[in-house]
């Protein structure tokens, strides 16, 4: 059986700039992985090749054996992978349930106009990732740093997606919603999702994770448990730049 | 589309509103009347696009003017029957539509914009100089066959016209479709990272933005028998399209029809106490008022005032 994700000598030149360097991983079906490096190492431009918002310079990614490096954005999204921001971009002048509509809506101009909205799913899908009935009319101005995330994460499943890669998802929120979104994300594994995950909050990232990827320089330089990866030389250096 | 019982009150005194008006008003605030129903027609092909998606048409003259000068040159030069010459404009408009979305694949924002604005300038000198055996350069045409004889009978056909359009682009941006393009104006990112093709709907804003400022433009030119290209492709017609979408209430279909009706009666009621360009002086300074206190425009106030109204039987508010 094919993978959900299969990343191969991916390589990303900007000018001079080696931003991923032959990096090669694969993320099994309903596993959660790990994207950990200091600064700069290039974590979110692997999410953007995967995405197609930046084109790579060589190697390939395959999407459940599909090479989708020609796809446009949308047409990956629709293959089944989807992205959050580390800055939450909502639409701000539309309620909760709007947002999420524009991630249900068919990408098919008369089926647009032809479909009503899909309200009941729209409210499940709010309310599965932790809204309130009473937040569901709500625009985003009214929201915390947490319900952004939440909303995020609602409009990114309402595309239908079966892998998810979360960048900095735990960037500014408080424990109380850290929690929030690492128990929903648990919630989600036990549900089949397969998972991609950038993040600098290590402690929160642990218990999430199946398998931790190091990278720095765009290059992998550990893989394995978190407790493995944690324990590796060339990551104590690469994140407290000591030898 | 979550239509209400309102929505139907609403459109059928609209309706029979701008069937009444004939009965109680003169000849000439019926010509005034008339320019509102135009200008409503262009201010909501400009609402369809630049109020919905974000990119501001600084070029719209642009696109009325293809639909204005195809229907008048194909009527009057070719002895094309106006039944083939409108359909005809129609379909020149939204390929000029085309020519105005391609820089949209690009660049956003003021240069958009400009880019735009661009055009509009581009065409006002092309027509002076390419063929003016055909577009009758800078003096323009005159002459050019008219649909109806009379205020009362131009009234009619600008009246039904430009309710048919309101009405059909007010239906078309209650669906889904609708959602989909306003969301490309509050992030075009976040459209595409939801699987939409921003590419298409761009498309569709554009092309439905020109069909209807083709099929008003064509209508245009043969209510008034003539063109001037001075007047069309000018800076002051630009700007009263957009102000009236503003001030009416952008994104909202019904605010332009409103802004429309508004300016034209505010420039005309102020005409005989300020002959001349002072008039665009108070008009700026409400423009501004109303910006500064209600940006969403005059169909907010009129939503707050129903709300108020009816908020003890109703929670929604009309839109």
């Amino acid at each position: 059986m094919s993978h959900p994700l299969q990343i191969d000598k991916l390589v990303k030149r900007f000018g001079g700039l080696v931003a991923t360097d032959n990096l090669s991983f694969t993320v099994e079906q309903g596993q959660s992985v790990g994207l950990i490096g200091p600064n700069g190492a290039g974590k979110t431009t692997v999410f953007a090749q995967i995405m197609g918002e930046h084109r790579q310079t060589s190697g390939s990614i395959r999407l459940y054996g599909k090479d989708i490096g020609a796809a446009s954005t949308p047409e990956r999204i629709r293959l089944g992978v989807s992205r959050t921001y580390q800055v939450p971009r909502p639409f701000a002048e539309m309620t909760v349930l709007e947002n999420i509509r524009v991630g249900q809506m068919p990408n098919n101009l008369w089926q647009m106009i032809r479909r009503k909205p899909q309200h009941e799913k729209e409210v499940e899908l709010a309310l599965s990732v932790g809204f309130l009935p009473s937040d569901l009319g709500k625009t985003p101005g009214e929201l915390s740093m947490g319900d952004l995330r939440k909303l995020e994460m609602a409009r990114t499943m309402a595309t239908g997606t079966s892998v998810m890669l979360l960048d900095e998802v735990f960037a500014g929120l408080t424990v109380a919603e850290i929690a929030q979104i690492a128990s929903l994300i648990q919630q989600m594994r036990k549900d089949g999702m397969t998972f991609l995950i950038v993040s600098h909050d290590l402690k929160a990232l642990e218990p999430l994770v199946d398998k931790v990827i190091a990278i720095n320089y765009g290059a992998r330089i550990a893989e394995g448990t978190f407790a493995e990866v944690m324990n590796n030389a060339d990551v104590r250096s690469s994140y407290l730049g000591a030898a | 589309m979550g239509l209400r019982w309102y929505h139907f009150a609403l459109w059928a005194a609209f309706i029979a509103i701008m069937v009444a008006i004939p009965e109680f008003v003169s000849k000439g605030t019926l010509r005034i009347i008339i320019f509102a129903n135009f200008l409503a027609i262009f201010a909501i092909s400009w609402d369809v696009l630049s109020g919905r998606t974000g990119y501001i048409s600084f070029g719209h003259p642009f696109l009325i003017g293809i639909g204005a000068y195809t229907s008048a040159i194909l009527t009057k030069r070719f002895d094309v029957p106006i039944e083939w010459a409108i359909p005809a404009a129609v379909v020149m408009t939204m390929i000029g539509g085309i020519i105005v979305f391609l820089p949209a694949l690009r660049i956003k924002g003021s240069y958009f914009a400009l880019v735009t604005l661009a055009f509009m300038e581009l065409t006002y000198q092309l027509v002076q100089v390419i063929r003016p055996d055909l577009t009758g350069g800078t003096r323009g045409m005159s002459g050019v066959q008219t649909l109806t004889r009379g205020a009362l009978n131009g009234y009619y056909l600008s009246a039904s016209l430009m309710v048919t359009i309101a009405l059909s682009m007010w239906l078309l941006m209650r669906t889904q479709l609708g959602t989909a393009l306003s969301a490309i104006g509050m992030n075009e990112e976040s459209v595409r990272g939801s699987g939409l093709s921003t590419t298409k709907l761009k498309l569709f804003a554009f092309l439905t933005s020109a069909f209807v400022a083709g099929l008003g433009g064509a209508f245009y030119v043969h209510y008034l028998g003539s063109i001037a290209p001075r007047a069309l492709f000018d800076i002051n017609f630009l700007f009263t399209i957009i102000v009236a979408a503003l001030i009416g209430g952008a994104s909202t279909i019904i605010g332009p029809v409103i802004g429309a009706f508004f300016l034209t009666f505010l420039l005309e009621y102020l005409r005989p106490y300020l002959p001349g360009a002072e008039r665009y002086f108070i008009y700026g300074l409400i423009a501004l008022l109303l910006y500064m206190y209600e940006p969403k425009g005059i169909i907010e106030l009129l939503r707050k005032g129903w709300h108020r109204l009816f908020s003890r039987h109703s929670v929604e508010t009309p839109s």
